[in-house]
């Protein structure tokens, strides 16, 4: 519940019209579904409702959200464009803070950086990046999302990686509303002349509380402005594009061209990867289940249709160790070396690749869904929503080692009825950072939340991935990410992580304001949460269990 | 059809957020990326195309309940259908229009109605238009036209004015000089003069669906009895209604519905009229929601269960609205110079007039007008032509309101110009 | 004070030093800091030792200075600055564990050093991603865990390139290992699943490596660390382009780096040039841009020749002529020397026997008005043109770049010595006051870097207290405060 009179005061703070207690208002922000199924989650509404919703416009009026929430003993939680569970209040105390009214964005084309607010999306960015030469990195999700949110408080993967790096490694400085209110700024512009190049010190860089693999998911206060870094982007200014999506039709510059490359079994996919990234060419390149991301998505009833014949099942299957890889090329020169190249990488590993640019229509829907990142939503068609599993960030081999498990879970349950048929096939990842042999790769998983049989198999399916994750020593990435109580539990099988995590917290966050629903539970919620956790999650309950009678034993210790 | 009709559509939103914006694929600057006047100017989830099917489940769930704060958001929105396209653009089994437009129908349902669309509804249901004015003066504007009255003899066309047109003094040249183009051009149309009535499509958008069906019944009735075998309007109001609404909802013309931006680019590229006169001015076009994407037609009648499985010539995606007539017009027309907005066809940005907003909200009407001319400021035209005599309308009352040098011309006007008046 | 018996417990009697002359060196060091001497140094060979002697250090309260390199010290990031103190060498911790060819990266330990895994590199046809000329004995992680530039920009993604993972003991006695090197899992059991420790990230929510990065061995001991290596290219050439002013570089240089066309890449006042090359002093011009193309596994010649040709066009664009060599001097031998572990007298101090560094980050557009600034300085405080070296070194990728002042003077004359010192201090405040960032505040520009910064000041020692609780690790640097 909030007081009349923190609503007063927030209204104040900002005007009254940007301060909602509307109950119907405030369930815009207690419809959280995608992916809540990973934390087993009902992929409906969200556990609570925010009591208040307001909408600061400047970095000032965060601070007086965030002191006023401080005062009147409510959380708060920030987001940005505001997909996915992440953003679900933790409590029955949290005002929500909705951060679309701060979307300025500067750039500087020289020195290839962006200096952004929360609301401004991948495609903002781009396009003006594009009219300079540059491009930015979003991530899987699609271009609509916040390249802030996710450099600063969540994830990191997305197609382009290869030249766009990661998000949270693009950071060149932050500005940061603390969970006291009082405001941080990381690197340069720390010194106050705002100017933003550089992140990180003087002495030790406080990126290292900011975030990890995983941000703190609004756990931390709020990010008002981010400097991220640009990519060079050997392409046109603007495009010329018709059409929404499937319909595109763009003019392709005679540098550019797509291929799809498919390699005869995983080991050579991963000596294919290895060689691309050697040879330091491509500038998309993401595996893409033929059956899954390409398939469902771009013909998603007739991929249904075609799974179920035995014949156009066996070529999916034989063509399943699939690649995209799009060359852009700046130069005819470029073009021509960086496919000269791929040519004889493909060979050498023993597959074949197919040039889509002699398939116009199909490639100018390729081309730019993928370099605008507009595609990635797609893959809602065939059946509504989309769930993922592992998603590590590290060897191509660990990437491929990987999928194989994830595709032995999927196959057991797609063979007892439980999950959509897609051949097993639906690993998504790419390539990171030009030469560095980095990889990442999730286990998506198409399902219709409306049919109550289908979300049982997602969660049965979430179950098998978190136990093999653990059991094969896969790296987390989406792992870490299942929530407060997730720290609690990984915490001891990697060098007790959550007792940092808990000390940051603590220090940063001493009122606990900062909803820690997504971050970590704090010491006195851990049991609370962990319960919950386990009630969502049986066959974690025993853990739970485990982990709660040893923190008794320490504490009848006097 | 009723909102819990739209259970799985409602529940299909995964919160993506598309709908704020146009499609990703032509977002082409930081300015003009986004979609949703409502969303733009009132910022809250609840009122973007997810928020709103959110707000729907909410209340069919029982955890909010349809009040007048609620009603009000569903109300401030332009019904322009932008969200629709860019869901579509990813999304097959979510029909987002259709949602809002069953929130509505259950506002009226449950008595959360605005004054100001009651003052129309009684208006229609008075005097057959929606602006408040006489039945008996509805078709003064056509005073000394020399066009058939369909009361009076059979026609091959039969020109539909709309409401606006009929009584709106500032518009009326525009009107006449459809006649005028339409003589030129050799169609044999008459009108109904002060028997012509408002199409429906206002009261169905704002809810009142019921009271469509009379109009309808009454439209279908004069257009079989004028023998004509197409039915031609200058409003995109009425075009939509005609195109959309009434196939919706089981109704049937029987006849070839065109808009006169349509007829125009016909007899233009049969040669039957030739725009010669150069006009030398930079231009640019502005599509009506009602005409461009919503004025697309009926795509339903798909019977099946799971929208998933729904063909996809059964989705309304609003690309095969009336986008290249009015552009060829423009074309057409020596001296002009015509450049684009960025936010153009199927995700175009709406003027702020439409889904009863202009009457019950015109701050937020005009707010939308001002945010769309400044993206026709940013191309550098002196003139911004569309086809619609509610697009018209509110922007020129925002020029006056902000002392604009713009102007704004419907695309027929253009077109006389170059055929050399009247 | 701690005695060496407890010492020897840990380490073994024969890795405690308890001779004076080694350990009263440590109170100074080439920089202008004025230390206390250690009490003693202790040479651990294991993660247990290091945990240990943190252990022993915590419990009788005395500090700790971590240091991997050998001699010359710089910087005075080593000096201690209370008393009591105990210098951990790790010079000893010399393992290569792994190296990892398909993966391009090494595991190694803090005491192996660039000579070392540049031999061991290179054998598996690999790179170190190497500052200019580092002394032979510099430790590799020492100038990671630094951050000092190095000269490939193309290949540093992030700041903490090419550091990946690493394991440490904390401040707080508490061993902790970083990255995907964290688990779960032994690093045998990861290597199994075919990771190499190569994402710097995490583990989960927090990025203990950044904290350590640039801390001066304020909150911990790195034991191991994982680098990411590149492919030693199979054909490489190199051009110079030369400029009478900085500026007429700029653009080429952006243009370069922007599409990682280029390997090697640096810009070169003729002072520091003619230190990289003392048979030429005097004859090179004002300012060159040094760079190198470079072939790897498939088509190397053709590669080169494609990039090449690229860079003429943006050469031309941008009014600048590529040329293979310069006053008697090849490309490919200047980059050659500058991309090799430094042998003999240190670079910086060939030319007039030693030399002070003023260093920052800045971004290229930036550099002239720092330029103008130091020459003003540098004449205001009659310090000769010839002396002043200039390094300019672009850093992530041309984002930003690493620029430096080297004031070479004869340290013998008191008075010249005197004269830059005074220019180090007035040009260190100058710059600063113009925006140059002192990303690595070493000594007296810890001040200068946190003077307007007090929230990040705030937020360090609250990071301070967390990992090193006790305030055991090298007392006394960058505004941490002193207190054991
Ligand atoms: C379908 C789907 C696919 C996805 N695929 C990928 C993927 O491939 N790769 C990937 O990296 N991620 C992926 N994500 C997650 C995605 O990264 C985020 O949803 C998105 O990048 C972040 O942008 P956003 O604006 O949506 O963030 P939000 O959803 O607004 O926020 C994300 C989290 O960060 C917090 N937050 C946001 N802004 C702030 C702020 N300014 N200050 C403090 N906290 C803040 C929020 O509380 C929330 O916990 C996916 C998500 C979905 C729903």
């Amino acid at each position: 519940m909030i007081s009349k009179e923190a609503v007063r005061e927030l209204e104040h703070a900002l005007g009254a019209e940007f301060v909602s207690c509307e109950p119907a208002v405030m369930d815009g922000y207690a419809y959280q579904p995608t992916h809540a199924e990973i934390l087993g989650l009902e992929t409906k509404w969200c556990p609570y409702r925010p009591v208040a919703v307001v909408l600061p416009h400047t970095t000032e009026e965060v601070q007086a959200v965030v002191r006023i929430c401080n005062a009147h003993k409510l959380q708060f939680k920030a987001l940005s464009t505001g997909w996915g569970i992440w953003n679900a209040p933790g409590s029955d105390n949290v005002v929500q803070i909705d951060l679309r009214r701060m979307d300025k964005l500067t750039i500087d084309t020289k020195n290839m950086i962006a200096v952004m607010e929360p609301y401004v999306s991948g495609a903002q960015i781009q396009a003006e990046g594009m009219k300079s030469g540059l491009n930015v990195h979003m991530v899987g999700c699609g271009c609509h999302a916040s390249p802030l949110a996710s450099a600063t408080s969540l994830m990191g993967p997305g197609c382009s990686g290869i030249t766009t790096g990661y998000s949270p490694r693009n950071v060149l400085g932050v500005e940061w509303v603390l969970p006291d209110g009082e405001i941080l700024r990381l690197g340069v512009p720390g010194q106050g002349n705002d100017e933003w190049f550089y992140g990180d010190g003087p002495g030790p860089s406080l990126r290292g509380i900011m975030r990890g693999t995983l941000g703190a998911c609004g756990g931390l206060g709020v990010f008002t402005k981010c400097a991220l870094k640009l990519f060079p982007w050997p392409g046109p200014a603007q495009p010329k594009v018709e059409g929404v999506l499937m319909d595109a039709k763009v003019e392709i510059p005679g540098t550019h061209s797509s291929f799809l490359c498919f390699l005869p079994n995983l080991s050579r996919f991963a000596d294919a990867f290895y060689k691309i990234s050697n040879a330091e060419i491509g500038y998309f390149m993401g595996k893409h289940a033929i059956t899954g991301a390409l398939l469902a998505g771009c013909m998603p009833r007739a991929y249904k249709n075609l799974v179920k014949s035995e014949t156009v099942r066996s070529i999916l299957t034989a063509l399943q160790n699939t690649f995209v890889i799009i060359l852009c090329g700046r130069t005819q020169r470029e073009y021509d070396y960086q496919h000269k190249v791929l040519k004889q990488i493909i060979a050498d590993c023993e597959g074949f690749m197919l040039n889509i640019g002699h398939v116009p229509l199909l490639h100018s829907m390729l081309w730019w869904g993928f370099i605008r990142n507009s595609l990635p939503p797609a893959i809602f068609r065939a059946g509504g929503r989309f769930t993922t599993a592992f998603g590590g960030f590290e060897t191509i081999d660990q990437a491929v080692f990987q999928s194989k498990i994830g595709a032995v879970i999927k196959q057991e349950l797609i063979d007892s009825g439980d999950m959509m048929d897609d051949l097993a096939d639906n690993s998504w990842g790419g390539l990171y950072e030009g030469s560095s042999c980095l990889a990442h790769q999730e286990e998506l998983a198409i399902f219709d939340p409306r049919e109550p049989k289908q979300n049982e198999g997602v969660n049965k399916y979430i179950d098998k991935a978190m136990e093999a994750s653990t059991k094969y020593t896969i790296t987390p990435g989406i792992g870490f990410g299942g929530g407060g109580a997730v720290p609690h539990m990984l915490g001891p099988l990697i060098y007790n992580y959550h007792h940092w995590l808990l000390q940051i917290k603590e220090t940063l966050d001493p009122g606990n304001s900062a909803d820690p629903s997504f971050f970590i539970a704090p010491e006195a919620e851990k049991e609370k949460y962990l319960r919950d956790y386990a009630r969502r999650r049986p066959q974690v309950a025993r853990l739970v269990e485990d982990i709660l009678a040893a923190d008794k034993k320490r504490s009848d210790v006097p | 059809m009723a909102l819990q009709d739209y259970t799985n559509d409602m529940f299909g939103c995964s919160r993506c957020s598309l709908c704020k914006w146009i499609p990703q694929n032509q977002v082409k600057s930081w300015r003009f990326a986004k979609g949703c006047p409502s969303m733009d100017r009132y910022h809250f989830h609840a009122y973007s195309g997810s928020g709103r099917m959110i707000m729907g489940m909410s209340m069919l769930d029982g955890r909010s309940e349809l009040g007048d704060a609620v009603a009000e958001i569903i109300y401030k929105c332009q019904l322009c259908g932008a969200c629709q396209v860019a869901c579509m653009a990813v999304r097959d089994d979510i029909d987002l229009g259709d949602v809002l437009l069953e929130e509505r129908a259950r506002c009226v349902e449950e008595g959360f109605l605005l004054p100001e669309h009651m003052e129309f509804i009684e208006s229609m249901k008075r005097e057959d238009n929606t602006l408040g004015m006489r039945k008996a003066d509805r078709g003064n504007w056509a005073k000394g036209l020399d066009i058939p009255d369909i009361n009076l003899e059979r026609v091959e066309v039969l020109f539909h004015a709309g409401c606006r047109y009929s009584y709106d003094e500032d518009l009326m040249e525009t009107v006449r000089n459809a006649v005028a183009l339409l003589k030129k051009g050799g169609v044999k149309a008459g009108i109904a003069g002060r028997d012509e009535a408002c199409c429906g499509g206002r009261a169905y958008e704002t809810g009142y669906q019921g009271e469509m069906k009379k109009y309808a019944d009454d439209m279908a009735g004069r257009v079989k009895a004028s023998g004509a075998a197409m039915l031609v309007t200058p409003c995109a109001d009425c075009y939509y209604t005609f195109k959309y609404l009434y196939p919706k909802n089981g109704i049937s013309l029987d006849v070839e519905v065109l808009h006169i931006t349509e007829l125009a680019d016909r007899l233009i590229r049969a040669g039957t009229i030739k725009p010669k006169r150069a006009v030398p001015m930079k231009v640019t076009y502005h599509d009506p929601c009602h005409l461009g994407r919503r004025g697309e037609a009926y795509r339903g009648g798909w019977s099946g269960e799971n929208k998933l499985d729904r063909p996809i010539r059964f989705k309304q995606s609003g690309e095969k609205g009336v986008f290249e007539p009015p552009r060829n017009i423009i074309r057409s027309i020596p001296g002009i110079e015509f450049v684009e907005m960025e936010r153009i066809r199927e995700w175009s940005y709406c003027c702020g007039a439409g889904g009863g907003v202009l009457e019950a909200f015109p701050e937020f009407a005009g707010w939308t007008a001002r945010e769309r001319m400044e993206e026709v400021a940013s191309t550098g035209a002196e003139a911004l032509v569309t086809a619609c005599p509610w697009c018209v309308r509110v922007f020129q009352d925002t020029i006056r309101e902000t002392g604009s040098s713009l102007k704004v011309i419907d695309v027929t006007e253009l077109l006389m110009r170059s055929l050399g008046g009247k | 004070m701690v005695g060496k018996k407890a010492l020897a417990g840990i380490v073994g009697e024969e890795n405690v030093v308890t001779d004076r002359n080694i350990l009263d060196a440590f109170a100074v060091d080439k920089s202008y800091g004025e230390g206390t001497p250690p009490a003693f140094l202790v040479k651990p060979h294991s993660t247990e030792e290091v945990q240990a002697v943190i252990n022993l250090a915590k419990s009788e309260g005395f500090p700790l200075i971590p240091v991997s390199s050998g001699a010359p010290r710089d910087h005075e990031d080593t000096v201690p600055a209370c008393a009591d103190s105990v210098i951990v060498d790790l010079s000893d911790m010399k393992k290569i564990v792994r190296l990892d060819r398909r993966n391009k990266v090494a595991l190694i330990e803090p005491g192996v050093t660039f000579g070392e895994l540049h031999a061991a590199a290179k054998a598996a046809g690999l790179r170190v991603l190497m500052p200019l000329l580092p002394r032979m004995n510099k430790s590799v992680l020492a100038s990671c865990l630094e951050r000092e530039p190095f000269t490939i920009p193309k290949y540093q993604w992030d700041t903490t390139d090419p550091l990946m993972c690493m394991e440490l003991v904390f401040g707080s006695g508490d061993i902790y290992r970083t990255g995907s090197a964290a688990g779960p899992g032994s690093l045998e059991a990861q290597w199994e699943t075919g990771a190499a420790q190569k994402n710097p990230l995490g583990p989960g929510q927090w990025d203990p490596l950044r904290l350590v990065q640039g801390a001066q061995g304020t909150m911990g001991i790195v034991t191991w660390g994982s680098v990411k290596l590149e492919l030693l290219p199979r054909e490489e050439k190199c051009f110079l382009a030369a400029a009478e002013k900085m500026d007429e570089l700029i653009e080429f240089s952006y243009l370069i780096q922007k599409f990682k066309l280029v390997d090697v890449c640096f810009i070169m006042n003729a002072v520091d040039l003619a230190s990289l090359r003392m048979d030429v002093v005097g004859k090179f011009p004002p300012w060159v841009l040094v760079y190198s193309i470079s072939g790897y596994e498939y088509f190397p010649g053709e590669r080169i020749d494609y990039i090449e040709h690229d860079i003429e066009e943006m050469a031309h664009a941008t009014g600048v002529l590529p040329i293979s060599g310069v006053a008697g001097v090849s490309a490919g031998d200047i980059v050659g020397a500058a991309t090799l572990p430094c042998e003999g007298i240190y670079w910086k101090d060939r030319l007039r026997g030693d030399c002070r560094d003023i260093f920052f980050i800045t971004t290229l557009d930036r550099v002239p008005r720092f330029l103008d600034a130091m020459a003003g300085e540098a004449k205001a405080h009659g310090f000769p043109e010839g002396s002043l070296g200039i390094y300019i070194q672009p850093i992530q990728q041309g984002r930003n770049c690493h620029l430096e002042f080297n004031l070479m003077y004869d340290g013998r004359n008191a008075d010249e010595a005197g004269r830059v010192r005074a220019l180090y201090e007035t040009a260190s405040v100058r710059c600063a006051d113009m925006g140059a960032f002192f990303s690595r505040p070493y000594g007296a520009w810890a001040a200068l870097a946190y003077r307007k910064d007090q929230p990040t000041v705030k937020a360090l020692k609250m990071v301070k207290h967390m990992l090193d609780p006790k305030g055991i690790m090298n007392p006394g640097k960058l505004s941490l405060g002193t207190e054991v």
